[in-house]
């Protein structure tokens, strides 16, 4: 049986993209939060490329891909400087106590 | 030349807008005269407009396939009512330097001030009936958040809910007729409704006339909606006197006056337009008489006197009721304005409270009677002139009945002006009140306001020409100074309506000024504070809109899961939706 490699990276996209979602939909944690949205992003990474390779141009997938990792990693960088501050502050990661923190 | 005058009324102030915002709190001293200066230049080009004005389209933006054409067309009645809406505005900036000194906050109450000029230029320029509906709902929107300036008062806070609800009514109705004609038409464009309106379907064009009578109802707070105008008073009263007596309530009459040539024909329109005009004017003046609130009584009486204005329009005098607008846009600005005088020297506004202020406030006192007189419709005031023009089309075209109940409504009108006069400026004073002087800046724009009540009815001559010029769909009567006064002084209607305002003061003055008239009116008093219920029918549309709200909060978590959740659901039902599709 030979395996198709779009098939295989399809499978990795919804693997990633599912994890993700359903990392948001369950926790509270904000740590965990910055995880899931990461593992999220990196589905939509693959997704790109994959997209591009189907249109004949990889090389603008993966350049672009190279920027959106970049880009990526700044975000979850502050991310959990502010979830680190967050826990500094209010004393606690959970998103509920942080909603009630309304002005 | 002219497009760029048309587009300086509304582009300045809302530069002056975005201006005064980027100055903010800190720099509070210079908000003020900046807004002066805006205000002044967007009032200088709308005069200068006024010799341009023209039935052609100045402007005409592309705005995308969706949305159409932005058009400006600066004809007879759009450059009166911009110039209104500029020299007013200016005139209410210059007086709101001495009344709001001192407050906090002043760059988010002078942007809201110019971005409702800009917006009222706007709305009476534009031939488009979708950028009307934009521009409508930007003067909604700056009416509530200036009701609202002081918003630690409850009642501030619950008077511009109020405000914004029962003008958004109205909205729907414009929005629902101005979809209609797009149905039928297949596009906005006001001109070509006025300009053949037997080539849309009957039931459409019927379905229109009623939402914009709706429309206009609520926005000129005409009946059954004119309860949100007096609620409206807690605003800061350079406010009251711009957007609530001057220029965003005429927005109604200015609705009905434009599309008066298309709905004409709809039977049983113009009924329901006198029908309405009449039942506003005669309640609205009771309302005033028992009212013992300075600004309540101003607001009644605006609502009365728009009420003559629509009847007018619904007995096809466009012309008479154009020309009313204009005088009361002027006395009424300078009764609010001299009224916010009062009330910034004595700090209440509980007439009860006052008496005798005249001798310690002589030149309010003479603006204020100038104001009074011109309302009242006492010979050569502008407001004397306009309103005979009203009662004399009434007389001749309009229902019996219309014109018994107007012509009441003029006497009391005198009366209820005269109470007020009295108990605020004469008689002996009731309490001993501390009396602020008037600053300058008050005074600088009070003064404008009173030579233009006593002579801008000299103005009838370009008025009636320039609109007969360039107002191809209406058929506007052109009159000039001697005509004007040959038809007045000539007619017995203004002699009979003369004689009603004399009775009625005279009644005022045997009767023990009023004591006699309020005990008659006693009995009647309660269903009259309570606006004939018309109070509770839209308190009740309030408390619905508010609990609905309340209801719709739930959906507003907060939460990220949820939203996500929501986000998810969307997906799948719009994947099965394609699938199912294909």
């Amino acid at each position: 049986m030979i395996i198709e490699p779009r098939l295989v990276i399809t499978m990795a996209v919804i693997c990633l993209v599912g994890i993700g979602v359903y990392g948001l939909l369950i926790t509270r944690n904000l740590i965990k939060v910055i995880v899931a949205l990461q593992i999220l992003v990196k589905g939509a990474i693959l997704a790109l490329v994959l997209a591009a390779e189907l249109q004949g141009q990889i090389q603008l997938g993966q350049s672009l891909a190279l920027t959106l990792i970049v880009a990526d990693t700044i975000v979850a960088v502050v991310g959990l400087a502010l979830g680190l501050q967050v826990r500094r502050r209010v004393g606690s990661l959970d998103l509920r106590d942080l909603s009630k923190l309304k002005g | 030349m002219p497009a760029l005058l048309s587009l300086g009324t509304i582009l300045l102030p809302w530069m002056g807008a975005v201006f005064i915002w980027i100055l903010g709190d800190k720099r509070h001293k210079l908000v003020g005269p900046v807004a002066v200066v805006f205000s002044t230049l967007a009032a200088l080009s709308a005069l200068y407009l006024y010799p341009f004005a023209t039935s052609d389209i100045v402007v005409n933006l592309s705005m995308g396939d969706a949305f159409g054409y932005l058009t400006f067309r600066p004809d007879g009645l759009a450059v009166l009512l911009t110039a209104i809406a500029t020299v007013i505005g200016c005139l209410a900036v210059i007086f709101s330097l001495d009344y709001m000194r001192g407050e906090h906050q002043l760059p988010r109450y002078y942007s809201f001030i110019l971005l409702f000029i800009g917006a009222m230029s706007g709305l009476v320029l534009t031939s488009s009936l979708l950028y009307l509906f934009f521009f409508w709902e930007i003067t909604a929107l700056s009416s509530y958040a200036l009701i609202s300036f002081n918003n630690d008062d409850p009642k501030a806070v619950r008077g511009g809910i109020k405000a914004l609800i029962m003008t958004q009514v109205g909205g729907a109705g414009l929005l629902a007729g101005a979809l209609a004609m797009n149905s039928a038409i297949g596009n906005f464009e006001i001109d070509r409704i006025l300009a053949n309106p037997a080539a849309i379907p009957a039931g459409l064009l019927a379905f229109a006339a009623f939402g914009f009578l709706v429309a206009a109802g609520a926005k000129s707070a005409q009946f059954p909606f004119q309860t949100w105008l007096p609620d409206a008073m807690e605003a800061p009263t350079p406010i009251s006197a711009l957007i609530h007596a001057a220029t965003m309530v005429n927005a109604g009459v200015y609705l009905l006056a434009r599309f008066y040539p298309a709905f004409a024909e709809v039977p049983g329109w113009k009924l329901a337009v006198v029908t309405v005009g009449v039942v506003t004017a005669f309640t609205a003046a009771l309302m005033a008489i028992t009212a013992g609130d300075i600004k309540r009584v101003l607001a009644y009486s605006t609502v009365s006197q728009l009420g003559y204005m629509v009847y007018a329009i619904g007995l096809g005098a466009v012309e008479a009721a154009q020309f009313h607008l204009l005088s009361h846009a002027i006395f009424k600005a300078l009764l609010f304005l001299s009224a916010g005088a009062v009330i910034h020297s004595v700090g209440t506004r509980d007439i009860l409270r006052m008496g005798g202020l005249g001798k310690k406030m002589p030149f309010i006192r003479l603006a204020f009677v100038i104001g009074a007189m011109a309302l009242a419709g006492i010979p050569v005031l502008n407001g004397f002139w306009s309103k005979e023009l009203i009662l004399e089309a009434g007389k001749e075209t309009g229902p019996e009945w219309g014109y018994f109940l107007m012509l009441a409504g003029a006497g009391l009108t005198a009366l209820y002006t005269l109470r007020l006069t009295w108990m605020v400026f004469y008689g002996k004073p009731r309490e001993d009140l501390q009396v602020h002087h008037a600053g300058k800046a008050m005074k600088v724009a009070l003064i404008p306001l009173a030579v233009g009540s006593i002579f801008s009815w000299l103005l009838v001559t370009t008025v009636t020409r320039v609109s007969a010029n360039t107002m191809p769909y209406h058929t506007m009567v052109e009159t000039n100074i001697p005509s004007l006064v040959r038809e007045v002084a000539l007619s017995p209607g203004t002699w009979i309506a003369l004689a009603v305002i004399l009775l009625s003061i005279g009644i005022w003055m045997v009767s023990h000024r009023m004591r006699f008239f309020e005990k008659a009116l006693s009995w009647a008093s309660r269903p009259i504070k309570a606006s004939f219920g018309m109070e509770s029918i839209n308190d009740a549309i309030i408390r619905v809109v508010e609990s609905a709200g309340e209801r719709l909060q739930l959906s507003q978590t907060g939460l990220l899961s949820w939203n996500l959740l929501y986000v998810l659901i969307a997906l799948i039902l719009a994947c099965i939706y394609l699938a199912v599709g294909a």
